[in-house]
């Protein structure tokens, strides 16, 4: 099976609306069980554990298929793959953030970031690029 | 908080086709979303089924391959959205991929709603009122 292949067949099944149900061999360990279990019985985060695994276990495949999918696109189209302050941007476009206004700001904090923290995330940059400007205006109002 | 983010018909093709000059602008968004969904900050990437009509997506066809791959939901133009869609285009004169995505967005049942699209004064038309981010390619 190809990764194409098997990335279809796991949104064939994502989008499946069987309700069949398998009772499955899969070890758990008892803490984290019992974990999810008091999450459910005290903190009423899902009706059951079962629904609280399977909903945590579905929208990691969900998310997971995605990046797959564009990981695969990247090995042949390289010039597709956004830089690290292109996704800063691109977040603070859904988040409706206005941030979104300034690109300028996000490629520099991007860069910043990236010097000092290589492994950084777009979210580090938006984190990141509120401080720059907050600090900014300070000084600005201080000046 | 629940999201969602539509594509319009020019965000379709942008991200089908790899020669599309805005096709690495819509690529980010996607894989925003995709990075936020494992992360367990799940973002809905979805398209009304009339925009797929225009855009000509047909998710049999190979041609769409890779846009299948990646979890893209169809809202489909069932009959409350007809209804929706159908005053919104008698109301604004859109056309009927716009009312329907109109329709998409007015009965989102999510806390925000996202349209990439290149048209942002017809979203915030067929929105009519109702919250709506627009990020214009």
């Amino acid at each position: 099976m190809t990764a194409e292949e098997a990335i279809d067949r796991i949104n064939e099944l994502l989008g499946s609306t069987d309700p069949a149900t398998a009772n499955t061999s899969m070890r758990i360990p008892k803490p984290l069980r019992e974990a999810a279990a008091l999450a459910v019985s005290e903190l009423g985060v899902a009706p059951s554990t079962t629904i609280l695994t399977a909903n945590a276990l579905r929208m990691f495949l969900q998310g997971t298929v995605v990046l797959a999918a564009l990981e695969l696109h990247f090995e042949e189209y390289p010039e597709a793959r956004p830089t690290l302050a292109e996704l800063a941007l691109a977040a603070a476009e859904i988040d409706g953030n206005p941030l979104a206004q300034r690109p300028e700001l996000l490629e520099r904090s991007a860069a910043e970031i990236a010097r000092r923290h290589p492994g950084a995330s777009f979210e580090d940059v938006l984190l990141w690029a509120e401080a720059v400007d907050s600090c900014e205006a300070s000084q600005r109002g201080a000046a | 908080m629940t999201r969602i983010v539509l594509l319009d018909n020019e965000a379709v093709q942008a991200l089908r086709d790899p020669a599309h000059r805005k096709h690495r602008r819509v690529i980010r968004e996607v894989l925003v979303t995709g990075v936020r969904t494992v992360r367990a900050t799940p973002i809905q990437v979805a398209v009304p089924t009339a925009v797929r009509v225009e855009a000509g997506w047909d998710r049999t066809a190979a041609a769409w391959a890779f846009i299948n791959r990646l979890g893209i939901v169809d809202v489909p133009l069932d009959i409350s959205h007809t209804d929706v869609a159908a005053g919104i285009a008698k109301r604004t004169g859109v056309s009927v991929a716009d009312a329907h995505l109109g329709a998409a967005i007015q009965a989102a049942e999510v806390d925000q709603v996202t349209v990439i699209t290149s048209d942002p004064a017809d979203m915030r038309k067929v929105a009519e009122g109702r919250q709506v981010n627009v990020v214009a390619l």
